[in-house]
């Protein structure tokens, strides 16, 4: 009987797994169509503890809005998110997915991107702000 | 006894081909009823692997771990350990889920009646938020809901007759799954970014047919859901999920057959007649097939 338990054991921690599948697989590398029209930019400030470099930018692109990121290097966290926020803080936001840096965000088309003020890497699991940039429009 | 079990068997072929909604988390609906009068042996080892396929693409592998303590007549103490590893479209994600502590006090047996009370607590092993290289994963793929419960139950015995109420109230809700339809890829599954469940309560009618070596058990269990379960939109606001509230109704059957004194092995079979509109839990099962192996020492 032990020696049943202690297999049951093992075969369940080995198989305590994670692959990817097609729906999880990695994404290539995306970028902003030269024709789009920059409209917002923001430097990234890191907060207590976090190291957070880099550059945010929104683009207008075939008529949709698109967040990308410049050089962008964020100390890792375990959920963290990327967030339009109305201040440097959590503050009614919109939550635009999981962080990548190599991502481009769209921005959903009922969000009016000018009652944004920032730009936030959040981590939504411990509630805890990693990164913002205050947005400053492109003349 | 041989013509019981090919029935049996039958019976869970049957059961292939039927769209099936499991417990709310194996809680409530395996609280022990069991009377363990004349139990030469005092402690029960089980291990339960099993096998199910969920709502979209999801197939499972499961098991879970248990320990039972017969103190004496009337106090049964149960330890369980679960493990899920869910296999679809999102990749492969396996966890331990859950582990279940619940204590049985059985009361004084009046001629062919007696009453049998349960209570326990879960407790989850995750908050429900594992990923798949950086993707978040729906709830069908979570091994466990993510939530401390408490669970409670009243059983009446009459002979060969079970009935039982449960109740099974997340207490503390420590859920921060992070799935966005909307950033997925696919419509399969519900937004259960930041998930908060409602309680579940249980009713289950149990028959009890001993014939040998073999005990047979059919049953029927009318689980509600008590309240529309909610999620975080990507605004941040509050959104109820219509249809998660209401009725799952259960048909089961259950087979143990005893080889000696020590060993059993137990199958189990379910089938719906009744589910909700919406399951975002994600406890959805289409087919299930777990063989329970019993050592008493």
């Amino acid at each position: 009987m032990k020696k049943a338990v202690f297999l049951f054991a093992c075969i369940f921690t080995l198989i305590s797994c994670e692959e990817e599948g097609e729906l999880t697989g990695s994404l290539p590398p995306v970028a902003i169509d030269e024709t789009a029209t920059p409209l917002f930019e923001g430097s990234f400030e890191p907060t207590s503890g976090i190291n957070a470099t880099g550059k945010v930018k929104i683009y207008l692109e075939n008529g949709a809005h698109r967040l990308d990121f410049e050089d962008l290097n964020v100390s890792n966290g375990p959920d963290l998110k990327v967030y339009l926020s109305t201040a440097a803080y959590p503050q009614q936001f919109v939550n635009l997915g999981n962080f990548n840096a190599n991502n481009v965000y769209t921005i959903p088309q009922a969000v009016n991107v000018s009652d944004y003020s920032h730009v936030l890497i959040h981590c939504q699991q411990y509630n805890h702000l990693f990164a913002y940039a205050p947005l400053q429009p492109i003349q | 006894m041989k013509r019981l079990f090919l029935l049996f068997v039958f019976m869970v072929l049957q059961s292939v081909a039927v769209f099936a909604q499991g417990c709310s988390d194996a809680g409530i609906c395996s609280l022990d009823s069991y009377v363990h009068d004349n139990e030469t042996f005092k402690n029960i080892i089980t291990i339960s692997p099993g096998y199910g396929v969920g709502d979209a693409d999801v197939t499972y592998l499961t098991g879970a771990l248990s320990y039972t303590r017969i103190v004496n007549p009337k106090w049964t103490l149960n330890g369980r350990v679960t493990y899920s590893q869910a296999d679809g479209s999102f990749g492969t994600r396996g966890q331990f889920g859950d582990a279940f502590a619940t204590a049985a006090y059985t009361f004084k047996q009046k001629e062919l009646s007696r009453w049998i009370v349960n209570f326990g607590a879960k407790f989850p092993f995750t908050q429900s938020n594992l990923k798949i290289n950086g993707f978040s994963l729906p709830m069908d793929y979570q091994a466990s809901l993510g939530t401390f419960d408490a669970l409670a139950g009243l059983n009446y015995v009459y002979a060969s007759l079970s009935l039982s109420a449960s109740v099974q109230y997340p207490v503390v809700n420590i859920n921060k799954n992070s799935y966005i339809a909307e950033f997925s890829g696919t419509d399969d599954f519900n937004t259960t970014n930041l998930f908060e469940r409602k309680p579940d309560a249980l009713l289950k009618a149990e028959y009890n047919y001993n014939t040998g070596r073999f005990n047979v058990r059919p049953s029927a269990l009318f689980i509600y859901h008590l309240g529309e379960d909610t999620y975080e939109d990507i605004f941040g606001n509050r959104q109820d999920i219509y249809g998660s509230e209401g009725l799952t109704v259960n048909g089961a059957l259950e087979l143990t057959y005893s080889a000696d004194n020590r060993n059993s092995i137990e199958l189990l079979a379910a089938t719906p007649f009744v589910v909700r509109e919406e399951r975002p839990d994600g406890l959805t099962r289409g087919l299930v097939l777990t063989i329970s192996y019993n050592y008493k020492f």
